[in-house]
């Protein structure tokens, strides 16, 4: 179980966050449709580093990108993704 | 661990306070409005009629009073009530800490969770907001449809804390 | 006299063995206590019934394995050596009948040389039915213990903990560890398996002893350390979480404040691995039989325990330590007839006990399951020597199991130790004392029979089954280790993977470190079920949730239905009523009169903000914009592959505020959905989206009476279909939505679910007073099947298209929604994909879940997705998904279900059985 840093909350366990997609598959919504399906369907999927999007759902329910690698865990960035926020 | 008692509260009046705009100029209409500033993420602010919990970058939870917050939001944020679906439970006494960490995840024990400190958590698979109040009492804010068991949890527990 | 033997201190502790009761002396273990008692033989082996003793004295024992405990408390296959008696602890010996000293099944022990490494892949091979047949008899012949048929009467707790160090092992070096990073400052947590601090300072006694290692701790834990006894650290997770298993009260034993076990998750800064080194047996013939233990732990028995394992002792040894036992025995008046060293003879003084050099048993004899003889060949001939124990010493294995588990770590060979050591690691770990380092080992030359020389003595695995695997062309560790089932027993090969891969690189002609490694996998040592399941007082795995109207609904004696997270009313029976007869009552009720049931489980969101009709048009799959003030809608959502996921109710209360409802069982996966499109896709929208599931409880009444329900509860003309308006019953707010899943006029009634008891009982008062009933879950099914509303989960299973499940007619015709691309892919509309039909039986019952087949022996075309009945004039029908359903109206199928062994003939039908023009919606 790893420990992840969340941008807004500091480290906490894996446990209170969901991984939901790789960022390279995340379609805009007025994407063209051909283009959306290549991104939804044709994914890099690389043995090392990739960027993610995980929810830090059960705890401030924020998004974050984290660039994290596949083989060994390890997180190498992660940066909070929503609107605008106080400090 | 005997000195620990888990108590229902009374359902509270609890708002969403969310911010979508501008978040500076809430906060200076806020600070005029109220004197403080709205409180960062991991703490709370207690004022005579209300308290402001910040759980989430743009959330904060409003336990009482919401006069005078429409006007500080203005169009750049809105209230949302949501209190019927959440039972808060105190726990109180020493043994509050180590109570926590029975199923969580989250540093309890920490020196830096002192009082006015707030946090989202996992508790025995169940999603639970912490506020803590005082060396010796921890507000957990539940959802109602776990309270019943989360009460039963922490109460079998405490009796086997060490 | 020989065999193990105490002195006159008995002890005044009564256990049983076998039925035998017997004494132990407060400290023993399981495996002392037996030992004292003169009980050398305690297991039989796992496949060849021979007979075993105690080896060890940790947990790396492989022979003494027994089941400890009586009903929900008994826990079998623990080690004799990691259980410390209690007061009327009742222990069993297993795999074993009639009983442990005449064994039916030690016959497969004559055999053994039929049932070899491979024995059951090359013997039980065939059909799955004849492995079957094999099975219940391997399953019998070759087994561990019995688990508990009753539930475990004790609480486990999950605990969490966090520390600048964990320090695992309270030896010497490990509490040395732990108090250097408590007088630095650090908060410190050290485990130790054992029962005590510093068991080796025990057994081999220092300057710095037992009283040196209670000041320590002392100090640790005045400088705010924690020290766990009875504790291990059973594995190694990323970003040093480590996993610790707290036995709170011994197996089987009743404990003091209701927990047993204790699952600790410590994440630590760093972690230092202070875990110590296992000693290596010596593999020679029958080197199993019972007397035949490790030196170490000889010396442990001698010195922590007061027992003597044997009074004519020989040892054998390739390294030092063991001439330490020789000294303990001599010390506790055994007679040591001979020390049998593998290592050519040193210069200069003599040991005093008659040393043989380049010397390594040959086999042992024994006599009703004791070792009667050692031999060995010295100088040529074969020397025989009277011993009731032989002590042994192959040198030692650093514990590098936790070590290896963080991951990404290395391990270096050692040549003089003949043992891996702790290398780099990714990982803040650090390995100390016997971890860390070994002492220098002499050979370890070949036994002359190694058909019958042991290495894993849990799984019967010689030396020769690795000779065998090797003949038969198994190269690779990886595949010795499954073709031999070497290392995989509940041990996992703790004191055997030394000596399979010495063999291995010994055939492969490379050192041992180029023959390759098999992983390290938690746990160290076995935990149990209920550690790892955590609290049983509860009938599920997790929590369910609760209604808020639970109590008024309990005190109705429900027939409760698990749903998704939640438990909900089923049915309300009267009387003697059965199920069915109970929810066709409750569903005629609401088609001839009024029903009313809970619908609070729903998922519900308020959306509100200038962007709030925005976010919902690309969420929603229809139109949202258009709806006016106090109006809703049916609504749907696809995923970004086009296919329908959820449905809904949209419905807008006010200028920039909406109410979206959803499916129960989904609203968790809809919260996760509507927070990404608002956050993460569109971040700059001036929006809140507040999940309202449980705030609001929620009332649906149904039925030709509900509108008179409705007018009498708020005092008003109720809303017209599909519009919304708030109201006051019983004194406070509620929301009144009028929409239908029944196919009758229905209204919703949402209240703050804190206050939801008063509405309900203004409802049921009023719903009772016009003749009606309250429904359940079942009749709730009924109603929506026969009037063809859809289900999430069931024909809405995440694999149709809006067009599939007939809903094409609503999707928004601008795009712009999610899944509006998806929905775009050529392959959706390809001939043969699933349509939504309605089926009827023409004679019988369609069975639930049934296979859609034009004859039998057919392939699936479709399946049945939900099967009801006309509630008001009998009749089997369902919903289903058949391929082009929709141009086969009028076909004749088969609706079977084989693992019912039910079917039915159907005709393919519309999915609506009644009011299909929705007349009585309508005012």
């Amino acid at each position: 179980m790893m420990l992840i840093t969340c941008s807004h909350c500091g480290p906490r366990a894996q446990t209170e966050f969901t991984y939901e997609r790789t960022v390279d598959s995340v379609v805009q919504p007025d994407a063209d449709p051909a283009q959306a399906m290549e991104q939804l369907f044709t994914r890099a999927n690389p043995r090392g580093l990739d960027d993610e999007l995980w929810r830090h759902t059960f705890g401030c329910r924020a998004w974050l990108v984290m660039t994290r690698h596949r083989v060994t865990h390890q997180i190498e960035a992660i940066r909070a993704v929503g609107p605008e926020a106080l400090p | 661990m005997t000195d620990l008692s888990i108590t229902q509260l009374p359902a509270a009046r609890l708002n969403v306070l969310e911010i979508w705009s501008n978040p500076l100029a809430v906060l200076d209409r806020f600070k005029k409005a109220f004197g403080p500033p709205l409180p960062p993420l991991g703490s709370s602010l207690q004022l005579l009629d209300r308290q402001l919990i910040r759980y989430e970058p743009t959330v904060w939870l409003v336990e009482g009073e919401t006069t005078g917050l429409a006007e500080v939001l203005g169009s750049d944020g809105s209230l949302t009530a949501i209190g019927g679906g959440i039972v808060r439970v105190r726990l109180s006494g020493a043994g509050w800490r180590s109570l926590l960490m029975e199923g969580g995840v989250f540093d309890a024990e920490s020196e830096t969770f002192a009082a006015g400190c707030s946090a989202a958590t996992v508790i025995d698979h169940v999603n639970v907001r912490l506020l803590v109040e005082s060396d010796d009492a921890c507000l957990a804010y539940v959802p109602l449809s776990y309270a019943h068991d989360m009460i039963h949890f922490w109460t079998v527990a405490a009796q086997s804390l060490v | 006299m020989s065999g193990p033997r105490r002195g006159d201190d008995c002890g005044s502790i009564r256990f049983t063995f076998d039925g035998k009761e017997l004494l132990a002396r407060p400290g023993d273990t399981l495996a002392a206590a037996l030992l004292a008692n003169g009980i050398g033989l305690v297991a039989r082996s796992f496949k060849y019934h021979r007979p075993r003793g105690i080896m060890a004295a940790g947990v790396e024992e492989p022979n003494a394995l027994v089941t400890v405990g009586t009903g929900g408390r008994s826990e079998p296959n623990t080690r004799a050596t990691d259980v410390f008696v209690y007061d009327g602890m009742v222990a069993r010996s297993q795999n074993r009948w009639p009983n442990l000293a005449f064994d039916v099944g030690s016959v497969l022990g004559l055999a053994a040389k039929t049932l070899p490494a491979g024995f059951y892949y090359k013997t039980f091979f065939g059909s799955a039915k004849r492995w079957m047949f094999y099975e219940w008899f391997i399953r019998r012949a070759a087994g561990l213990g019995d688990a508990p048929s009753e539930a475990d009467p004790d609480r486990f707790s999950q605990r969490a903990a966090f520390c600048d160090v964990l320090v695992v092992g309270a030896g010497p070096a490990g509490l040395a560890a732990a108090l250097a990073a408590a007088e630095a400052g650090e908060s410190v947590i050290l485990v130790e398996q054992d029962s005590l601090l510093t068991p080796s300072l025990v057994r081999d006694p220092q300057e710095l002893g037992p009283a040196w290692a209670q000041a320590t701790a002392v100090r640790i834990r005045a400088l705010g350390g924690r020290i766990l006894l009875r504790t291990t650290a059973t594995g190694y997770w990323d970003d040093n979480l480590i996993t610790l298993s707290e036995r709170l009260a011994e197996p089987g034993e009743q404990p003091p404040n209701g927990t047993a076990q204790r699952l600790w998750h410590v994440r630590a800064k760093r972690v230092v691995l202070a875990t110590g080194a296992l000693e290596r047996p010596l593999a020679f013939a029958h080197n199993d039989r019972p007397g035949v233990m490790l030196s170490h732990a000889v010396r442990t028995y001698v010195r922590r325990f007061g027992v003597v394992p044997g009074q004519r002792v020989v040892i054998a040894t390739n390294n030092d330590d063991a001439y330490l036992t020789a000294i303990a025995l001599r010390d506790a008046g055994a007679e040591v007839v001979a020390v049998l060293d593998t290592r050519p003879a040193p210069a200069g003084a003599s040991s005093g006990f008659p040393v043989h050099n380049d010397t390594m048993p040959l086999a042992t004899k024994g006599a009703r399951h004791h070792l009667r003889e050692v031999s060995a060949r010295v100088d040529g001939k074969i020397v025989r020597w009277q011993a009731d124990l032989l002590a042994m010493s192959g040198g030692f294995t650093p514990v590098v199991h936790l070590h290896m588990q963080a991951g990404g770590a290395a391990l270096n060979w050692d040549e003089a130790s003949q043992s891996f050591l702790p290398g780099a690691a990714r990982q803040s770990v650090t390995s100390i004392g016997a971890a860390a380092a070994a002492d220098p080992v002499g050979p370890t030359p070949s036994p002359e029979n190694p058909g019958k020389a042991f290495i894993d003595f849990q799984n019967d695995v010689s030396l020769g089954d690795v000779d065998l695997a090797w003949a038969e062309g198994y190269r690779s560790v990886e595949h010795l280790k499954r073709y031999t089932t070497l290392g995989m027993a509940t041990d996992q090969g703790k004191t055997s993977n030394m000596a399979a891969l010495g063999r291995l690189a010994e055939k492969q002609g490379v050192a041992i470190p180029e023959a390759g490694l098999t992983t390290f996998r938690p746990p160290y040592t076995p935990v149990t079920m209920g550690l790892l399941a955590g609290r049983t007082e509860r009938d599920a795995g997790a929590h369910l949730r609760r209604l808020a109207l639970y109590e008024v609904h309990q005190a109705k004696v429900p027939i409760w239905q698990p749903l998704g997270y939640w438990k909900r009313p089923r049915a309300y029976p009267q009387g003697t009523e059965t199920l069915a007869q109970a929810a066709l009552r409750e569903a005629r009720g609401v088609r001839q009169a009024v029903g009313m049931t809970d619908v609070s489980t729903l998922a519900k969101f308020e959306v509100s903000g200038p962007h709030a009709a925005a976010l919902l048009e690309l969420i929603c799959a229809t139109t949202v914009a258009k709806l006016a003030v106090g109006r809703g809608r049916y609504t749907f959502m696809l995923r970004e592959d086009g296919l329908v996921f959820d449905d809904g109710t949209v419905w807008r209360l006010g200028e920039d505020r909406y109410l979206l409802t959803s499916s129960t069982g989904g609203a968790d996966r809809m919260a996760t959905h509507i927070s990404y499109v608002r956050q993460f896709l569109c971040p700059q929208f001036k929006v809140s989206a507040v999940n309202v599931q449980e705030h609001y409880a929620g009332i649906a009444v149904a039925g030709p009476q509900a509108k008179a329900v409705l007018a009498a509860l708020i005092g008003d003309e109720p809303p017209r279909h599909m519009s919304t308006t708030s109201a006051t019953i019983a004194g406070l707010p509620v929301i009144v939505l009028a929409a239908s899943y029944s196919g009758e006029r229905a209204f919703e009634i949402y209240v703050e679910a804190s206050q939801a008891e008063p509405v309900w009982a203004a409802c049921e008062a009023e719903v009772i007073a016009q003749g009606g009933c309250l429904y359940g879950m079942e009749a709730m099914e009924f109603l929506r099947i026969e009037k063809g509303h859809l289900v999430v989960g069931g024909e809405i299973d995440g694999r149709l298209t809006p067009h599939e499940l007939a809903l094409g007619g609503m999707l928004n015709k601008a795009d712009g929604f999610v899944g509006a691309a998806g929905l775009t892919r050529p392959a959706l509309t390809q001939p043969g994909r699933k349509q939504l039909v309605g089926l009827e039986a023409l004679a019988g019952t369609i069975p639930e879940g049934a296979m859609l087949i034009t004859a039998p022996g057919q392939p699936a075309e479709g399946h049945v997705t939900a099967s009801g009945l006309r509630v008001l004039d009998g009749g089997s029908i369902a919903l289903g998904q058949l391929n082009d359903g929709f141009a086969r109206r009028g076909e004749l199928l088969l609706a079977s279900s084989t693992t019912r062994g039910q079917s039915a003939r159907v005709r393919v039908v519309a999915p609506h059985f009644y009011d299909i023009g929705g007349e009585r919606y309508r005012d």
